[in-house]
C-alpha cells in the first residue's frame, strides 16, 4: 500500500490555489518523475475544483484513489494513494494536516499563497510516516466517528467532468503542467487507444499514470 | 564473407565485455532505455545499442550467426552469474517478463548441475542442508523476486519463480521455509490485495506440513499423534547444534490466523485476506484430521455464495500448462473443489471449537464493519464454513 502525494489547497471562488505539496514518486522510473508530480498536482487541483465545500470524496481511477476533503472554510486537502491504502486512515491524515495547517498558517495568506510563500514544513514528514498506516495511526481500528461521515465515491475521474468537457482540453489549458508533461500526455493518450470514441479517449487519458509504471 | 567461429567468439567476447563494463559503470543504465510500456519483450541488447552505440552495432552487422544468451553461456563465454545480474536489471524494467524468469531458471539449473561442488551437504543430525554457495544463490533469488513483486501487483511470475527456487534449489529445507515465512510477513501486511504474496505463504505452510510429515515418518517420531510440544529453537546456535529443528505446526498456523485477523480488522474490504483465511483454516482442519499430503486448493470462487473475484486466483487450469508447473500440488480449481468436497464428506467434521471461533469472528466483523465489501466477504466466508461441516 502506498501514498503518492499529499497536498494542501485553497478553494477560491475564482480558482483553486495550491498552497503546499509533498510527493513520493520513488516507484516511478527516473525520467518520468517530474511529469508524474505535475500530473498529481493537476489532478489534485481539478478534484478540489469539482468538489463542494464541506464534503469528502474518493475518486477512483484504475489502481489509484484520490481522497479529498474540502472544509467549509475553503481549505482543502488531497491525498493520492493506491487501492490498498485504507481510506479511513487517508481521511484521518487529511483532517489532521488541515487542522495543523490552519493553526500554523494565517487565514489571510490562504487565497494568495503558493508553495514558495507558505511557511508549513510538516507535509513531507506526514507523507513519509503515513506510508505505514498502522505505525502512523495505531488507533485506526476505532475510527468509528469518521465512518459516520458520508464520503462520496466517484468511480472514475471522468465523472468529475461536465458533459462535453474533455480532459485533453483541461490538460492543454493547464498552467500547472509544463510543456514536456503536456507532450508526454499527448503521446501516451494517443498510443493507448485508437480515437474511435472520444469518451473512451478521455477515460484512457486519465490512465496515464498507469502507463508510466 | 564467412567468418570462423573463433572470430565470432572474439567479437562476442568484446560485446559481452562492453556490456559488463557499461553496467559496472552505471547500474542505472537500464533506466535510460526509454522503452514503451506496451513493448512485449525486453530488448536488452537493443537498449545497449542505443546507449553504447558502435561496437555492438558493428558486431551485429558482421556476424553470420546470431548467438543467443544460452549459447553464450554453454560455450563458456558468458558467465552465468553475470547473466543473472543482467536479468536482474532487466526485471527492474519488466518485472513480469515471462522470458526473463524462464531463462533465469535455465541458468540456475546450469549452475547447480555443472558445478563439481555439491549443492547440498550433510550436517550432523540435521540431515542435508544447502551448501553455502547454494544458500547465497537462494538468497539472491529471494531478493530478486521480492523486488519484482514490489514492482507489479500480484506478480504471479515472480512468486512462482520464488516457489520454484525453494523447490529445486532449496529442496524445501525447513529452516529456509521458516525464514521465508517470517521475512515475508511484513511485506504481506503492506500488500493486502496481493493474492500471489499470500498464496506464497500458503505454499510455505503447506510445505512445512508436508516436510514435517516426511521427517516424522523417516525419523519415526510421534509428533503428529500427540500434542507437538517442541518449539523451534530461535537462535542460530541451536539450529547448528546436534538438535534437529522441530516445528510447532499448530502454533505456526495459529499465528497465521492471528495475522489474518489483524489484517482483516485493519484493512476492511480485501478479498485476498478472506481467501487466505480460508486456506489457513483448511490447513488447520487438515492437520487436525491427521491427513498427509496432497492437499488440494479450495477456490472461493467455486463455493456457494462465492464472491466475484477480479483477483486472479491460485493456479487455474490454464496456468498449470506452463512448463515449470511450480505448484504441482494443485488441481485446477473446479476439479479440486469437487474432489475436496467428496473427501471432506468422508472425513470427520472439522474441529468444532475452531469452527465456533470462526463464527464468532465473523459475527464480530459483521457487527462493527461499515464497509459493504467487508460484509459481503464475511458472509461468503460463513457460507463456506457451513459447507465444510455438511
Amino acid at each position: 500500500m502506498k501514498l503518492y502525494s499529499l497536498s494542501v489547497l485553497y478553494k477560491g471562488d475564482a480558482k483553486v490555489v495550491l498552497l503546499k505539496a509533498a510527493h513520493d514518486v520513488s516507484s516511478f522510473s527516473f525520467f518520468q518523475r517530474s511529469s508524474v508530480q505535475e500530473f498529481m498536482t493537476f489532478t489534485s487541483q481539478l478534484i478540489v475544483e469539482r468538489s463542494s465545500k464541506g464534503t469528502r470524496a474518493s475518486v477512483k481511477e484504475q489502481d489509484y484513489l484520490c481522497h479529498v476533503y474540502v472544509r467549509n472554510d475553503s481549505l482543502a486537502g488531497v491525498v493520492i494513494a493506491d487501492n490498498e491504502y485504507p481510506s479511513r486512515v487517508a481521511f484521518t491524515l487529511l483532517e489532521k494536516v488541515l487542522d495543523e495547517f490552519s493553526k500554523q498558517v494565517d487565514r489571510i495568506d490562504w487565497p494568495v499563497g503558493s508553495p514558495a510563500t507558505i511557511n508549513y514544513t510538516a507535509l513531507e514528514g506526514h507523507l513519509s510516516r503515513y506510508q505505514n498506516p498502522r505505525e502512523a495511526d495505531p488507533m485506526t481500528k476505532v475510527q468509528a466517528e469518521l465512518d459516520e461521515t458520508k464520503i462520496i465515491l466517484h468511480n472514475t475521474m471522468e465523472s468529475l467532468l461536465e458533459r462535453g468537457e474533455k480532459l485533453d482540453d483541461l490538460v492543454s489549458k493547464s498552467e500547472v503542467l509544463g510543456t514536456q508533461s503536456k507532450a508526454f500526455y499527448k503521446t501516451v493518450s494517443t498510443q493507448h487507444l485508437p480515437p474511435r470514441c472520444s469518451l473512451q479517449r478521455t477515460v484512457a487519458a486519465c490512465c496515464f499514470w498507469h502507463s508510466l509504471l | 564473407m564467412a567468418e570462423t567461429n573463433e572470430e565470432v567468439a572474439v567479437l562476442v567476447q568484446r560485446v559481452v565485455k562492453d556490456i559488463t563494463n557499461a553496467f559496472r559503470r552505471n547500474p542505472h543504465i537500464i533506466d535510460r532505455c526509454h522503452m514503451h510500456p506496451a513493448a512485449s519483450k525486453p530488448r536488452l541488447y537493443h537498449c545497449m545499442e542505443r546507449e553504447h552505440g558502435s561496437s555492438i552495432y558493428k558486431m551485429r552487422k558482421n556476424q553470420q550467426r546470431r548467438l543467443g544468451r544460452k549459447e553464450l553461456i554453454l560455450s563458456g563465454t558468458l558467465n552465468p552469474i553475470k547473466d543473472l545480474h543482467l536479468g536482474k536489471l532487466a526485471l527492474t524494467k519488466f518485472p513480469k517478463s515471462p522470458e526473463t524468469w524462464i531463462h533465469r531458471r535455465w541458468v540456475l539449473q546450469q549452475l547447480i548441475q555443472e558445478t563439481s561442488l555439491p549443492s547440498f551437504v550433510t550436517k550432523g543430525n540435521l540431515g542435508t542442508i544447502p551448501a553455502e554457495r547454494t544458500q547465497r544463490l537462494i538468497q539472491e533469488e529471494m531478493e530478486v523476486c521480492g523486488e519484482a513483486a514490489g514492482r507489479y501487483p500480484s506478480n504471479y511470475n515472480a512468486w512462482s519463480h520464488r516457489i520454484w527456487v525453494l523447490q529445486h534449489l532449496a529442496k524445501l529445507d525447513v529452516k529456509i521455509l521458516l525464514d521465508e515465512l517470517s521475512s515475508t510477513k511484513h511485506w504481506a501486511s503492506m500488500h493486502v490485495s496481493d493474492h500471489s504474496g499470500f498464496h506464497y505463504r500458503q505454499f510455505l505452510l503447506k510445505s512445512l506440513i508436508s516436510q514435517t510429515v516426511i521427517d516424522s515418518s523417516v525419523m519415526e517420531q510421534n509428533c503428529l499423534r500427540s500434542e507437538p510440544a517442541l518449539v523451534l529453537p530461535k537462535d542460530e546456535e541451536a539450529a547448528a547444534s546436534t538438535e534437529e529443528p522441530r516445528i510447532n505446526l499448530p502454533h505456526l498456523l495459529e499465528e497465521e490466523v492471528e495475522f489474518s485477523t489483524d489484517l482483516i480488522d485493519s484493512y476492511p474490504g480485501h478479498e485476498t485476506l478472506w481467501c487466505h483465511r480460508r486456506h489457513i483454516f483448511y490447513l488447520q482442519h487438515h492437520l487436525n484430521g491427521r491427513f498427509p499430503q496432497s492437499m488440494t486448493q479450495l477456490s472461493p470462487a467455486d463455493s456457494p455464495g462465492g464472491t466475484l473475484s477480479d483477483l486472479h486466483l491460485i493456479p487455474a487450469g490454464s496456468q498449470l500448462s506452463q512448463a515449470m508447473e511450480v505448484d504441482g500440488l494443485n488441481d485446477s480449481s473446479k476439479q479440486g473443489y469437487s474432489q475436496e468436497t467428496k473427501r471432506l464428506k468422508r472425513t470427520p467434521a472439522p474441529d468444532s471449537l475452531g469452527l465456533e471461533m470462526e463464527h464468532r469472528f465473523i459475527d464480530q466483523v459483521l457487527s462493527t464493519c461499515r464497509n459493504v465489501e467487508q460484509a459481503r466477504f464475511a458472509n461468503a466466508y460463513r457460507k463456506w464454513l457451513v459447507t465444510l461441516s455438511q
